[in-house]
């Protein structure tokens, strides 16, 4: 298969996933107990009101028509409009993604380094130092919750320490020109020296935390993956014609460890986003993550459905990419 | 080169020593909407209450209506038509007037859009007439004295008819009328209010204010220790309220709140239908097991529906006392063999952190009798709505907050046919209702206190419901802050606010 049909397969293969996935979300929604219209009121309202309301909402009409008319909007790139809100829930997620895809890129980030530094140094010397250690700190950073990690660091940075604020994106009164939403590149991009400070400074905890958290697994995949290259005949080849180690490690093994990685990779980017639900709860970070939770607090059905709907994107389409970088850097993949 | 270095350290360090000209103030609460048509939470009441201006006021530090907006009023004979004076001086602060036409504009706005507190206004006004640019005039469908109660909500706020959509809420920020406008808004995470230079009222003690919304309680702790706000106001944990209280760093402010607390029976299912079940559990219940142990303290026992502090309160309910209990549960041929078997029903995040103890508590209470036993159930608030409105459970935990400041919001809501369905009691009572409305056509407020003791003293002998406790209103602030004032209206006012080294 060439290259091209590869894409276009992979491509056409995801529509039906994703409306299934969109049916998933509108069906389970409708069956679990809570009703939206209720819960917004309160209960508070006579039920006249009550009743005027879900007419309003169209939650009275066949389940059948509320689907069609939610699958046409999302064709449309229409998500409809918030319950709660009552503003075009698009736009709120355009306000909230950007915080998201802030932190989860320095989250990345962290994540990488830790995890592919110390995974490569790990293998060099196997039951050396770096190698238990890594291990050690692998498990153990693993099965710490986030959000424990996170008030850990909150309390130890932020109120004993001092050293760095503690929640939310930015301090009050000095937000950047809005370019992409995402505060630290906005303040670069406006040379905004204050904001870009202060962005970073806020940055700091929630990435860390949420990095820390993901750079188990990639410590563990890059070590496990490189004692198995190691082990091959093209590292000992390298070593016998005496290229140095750090080059066989990083540019030999590492380079040929990397297809497996990379998949996980894209997996745990878009396991990061979600991962970011509770690390933006944590860190009052106002991302999406936070913006779901609320929604799905007050069963604003719009909302959540847009909201699903956009991460489903977002998997899909990491997973699109994953593959396609797979198969660029290994052409068997592609058969 | 060294120069320029030295330079940036300055400026690095001038950032970190900057003075602060502003009080931030951190909550979890969060702002839903900020039109008057559809706002019908307390956070989002919050900012309009500084930021707009009604016909009446709270008193500082009161209940008592006072003019804002109405200089004076007249109440017709009847009761029927209200006729209010306004101010010749008040602006919104684009400089547009309001007058009686904006006020007409603003009220079948309410009534015509139908939003969420809309039927505070639509369920007793009958019609709006301009009578000249500073004269407004309402008249109400039936008689009801609390009407100048309900004006004192934010659903009653003028809005500008100018830029205001007729038939449509807006999303964005209103027009400002009151002591602060709306400088800056980013959803769920801060809002900014600055000094309004067109309002007619005293001039706010400090420039600005910030707003910061955080995500949970313990993060609002942290975020006050760590400085970045100077007061926390609602909710942190009555745990870390105790431990803030004895720091002194921090000054922990406590005020009466209008908020209460109830035990919920729904009538027409078995075997809560039964007088003398609901009666039994009303004595088995331990309040100040929940003040003490729960709330260590942080709330009052409540033995009415009316809160302490407002008039016509009375305390009406039994203390506890388990030998009338099994009596009665007795009578109803329970015994030790063949105990009374309950679900008890609560949402464990909507009410916070404590309820899931509050009802542990509750359980063990009950369970003393020797005669009942308590199955815990819960539910997350949407379902739990689902439920208790449905008429599918039978005992469970609800709690009210007040839309005016009368004892009829506390009554009407609760006994009336149509209050006790849409809080799942499903109670009727044509008797206590024919007094309610008595009541509430009453101008008296000798004669309506007197009706309103008795309505609550029938609430004593049937129990659709079992008033429990009273929350109490905390502000924790850093000593500097001054001027703040919890107030029984729940208003938490900006423009008193200030700080002083």
């Amino acid at each position: 298969m060439s290259l091209k049909w590869y894409i276009l397969t992979r491509i056409l293969l995801a529509i039906p996933m994703f409306f299934i996935l969109l049916l998933l979300i509108f069906v389970v929604l409708r069956i679990l107990p809570g009703d939206p219209v209720l819960s917004m009121l309160g209960g508070k309202a006579p039920m006249s009101v009550i009743e005027a309301k879900r007419h309003e909402l169209g939650y009275d009409r066949p389940l059948l028509n509320q689907f069609g008319d939610y699958l046409l909007g999302v064709l449309k790139g229409d998500l409809g409009r918030s319950a709660l809100t009552k503003r075009p829930i698009a736009d709120e997620i355009a306000d909230k993604l950007p915080a998201t895809i802030e932190l989860t890129i320095f989250g990345f980030i962290i994540a990488l380094v830790i995890g592919i530094f110390w995974g490569a140094e790990a293998t060099k010397r196997h039951g050396g130092i770096l190698d238990v250690t890594g291990r050690v700190y692998a498990i153990f950073i693993y099965s710490i919750p986030v959000f424990w990690l996170g008030m850990l660091f909150q309390w130890l940075f932020g109120v004993k320490l001092k050293w760095l604020p503690i929640a939310g994106r930015i301090s009050p009164l000095i937000k950047p020109e809005k370019i992409t939403g995402m505060y630290i590149f906005d303040a670069l991009f406006t040379w905004n020296l204050p904001a870009l400070k202060d962005a970073s400074l806020h940055i700091i905890l929630p990435s860390v935390a949420l990095g820390l958290i993901i750079s188990s697994v990639f410590l563990r995949m890059v070590r496990g993956n490189m004692v198995l290259m190691l082990s091959q005949d093209f590292v000992k080849a390298a070593r016998a014609r005496g290229i140095k180690e750090n080059s066989v490690i990083y540019r030999h093994a590492l380079k040929n460890a990397f297809v497996p990685i990379m998949t996980v990779m894209g997996l745990q980017f878009a396991a990061l986003m979600a991962g970011a639900v509770l690390t933006e709860t944590t860190f009052s970070w106002p991302g999406i993550g936070s913006y779901l939770i609320e929604k799905i607090r007050y069963r604003d059905f719009p909302a959540i459905q847009g909201t699903i709907a956009v991460y489903a994107i977002i998997v899909v389409a990491i997973s699109i990419i994953v593959d396609i970088m797979n198969a660029l850097v290994d052409p068997r993949v592609r058969y | 080169m060294r120069k320029a270095l030295f330079l940036f350290l300055i400026l690095t360090l001038a950032l970190f020593v900057f003075a602060r000209d502003y009080i931030t103030i951190g909550t979890t609460d969060k702002i839903r909407i900020l039109d008057p048509a559809d706002c019908y939470d307390y956070f989002s009441s919050n900012i309009l209450q500084n930021t707009m201006a009604g016909l009446v006021d709270y008193e500082v530090g009161g209940t008592e209506i006072i003019p804002w907006l109405a200089e004076s009023w007249n109440i017709s004979d009847d009761g029927l038509v209200y006729t209010f004076h306004l101010r010749k001086d008040a602006h919104f602060m684009n400089g547009h007037p309001i007058d009686a036409n904006a006020l007409k504009f603003s009220f079948d706005r309410v009534i015509k859009l139908n939003g969420d507190p809309a039927f505070l206004l639509s369920d007793v006004i009958a019609e709006t007439r301009v009578v000249d640019d500073y004269t407004f005039e309402v008249t109400l469908q039936y008689p009801f004295s609390a009407f100048i109660a309900v004006l004192g909500y934010t659903v009653a706020y003028p809005v500008d008819p100018a830029v205001t959509p007729a038939d449509d809420f807006f999303y964005d920020v209103p027009i400002a009328s009151g002591p602060y406008y709306i400088a800056d808004w980013e959803r769920d995470v801060q809002l900014v209010l600055k000094a309004n230079p067109e309002y007619f009222g005293p001039k706010p003690k400090t420039e600005t204010i910030v707003i910061r919304f955080y995500q949970n309680a313990s993060t609002l702790r942290l975020a006050l220790e760590s400085g970045e706000i100077d007061v926390a106001y609602r909710t942190l944990d009555p745990r870390d309220l105790l431990i803030l209280k004895t720091d002194p760093r921090y000054v922990v402010y406590e005020g009466q709140s209008p908020a209460i607390r109830e035990l919920v029976f729904n009538v027409k299912m078995p075997p809560y239908n039964k007088v003398n079940v609901r009666k039994a559990i009303a004595y088995a219940v331990d309040r100040s097991y929940i003040v003490d142990d729960v709330f260590a303290g942080t709330v009052e026992p409540l033995y009415t529906l009316v809160p302490i502090g407002m008039w016509s309160h009375l305390d009406v309910m039994p203390e506890r006392n388990l030998e009338k209990a099994r009596e009665l549960l007795r009578a109803e041929g329970y015994s030790e063999s063949n105990p009374l078997e309950i679900e008890l029903w609560y949402t464990p995040s909507h009410y916070g952190s404590t309820e899931a103890d509050v009802v542990q508590v509750l359980k063990e209470a009950i369970e003393e009798t020797g005669l009942v036993k308590v199955d815990i159930k819960y539910a997350e608030w949407a379902t739990y709505i689902d439920y208790f409105i449905n008429g599918y459970i039978g005992a469970f935990l609800l709690g009210w907050y007040p839309d005016y400041l009368d004892p009829d919001d506390y009554l009407w809501p609760f006994l009336s046919k149509s209050g006790a369905a849409s809080m799942g009691a499903f109670y009727e009572n044509a008797l206590i209702e024919t007094m309610m409305i008595q009541s509430r056509a009453e101008s008296d407020v000798a004669i309506r206190t007197e009706i309103n003791e008795d309505v609550q003293r029938v609430l004593a002998i049937d129990v659709p419901y079992v008033p429990l406790w009273q929350g109490k209103q905390y502000c924790v602030t850093y000593p500097y802050v001054k001027g703040v004032v919890l107030e029984p209206s729940q208003i938490f006012r900006y423009y008193l606010l200030y700080t002083e080294e």
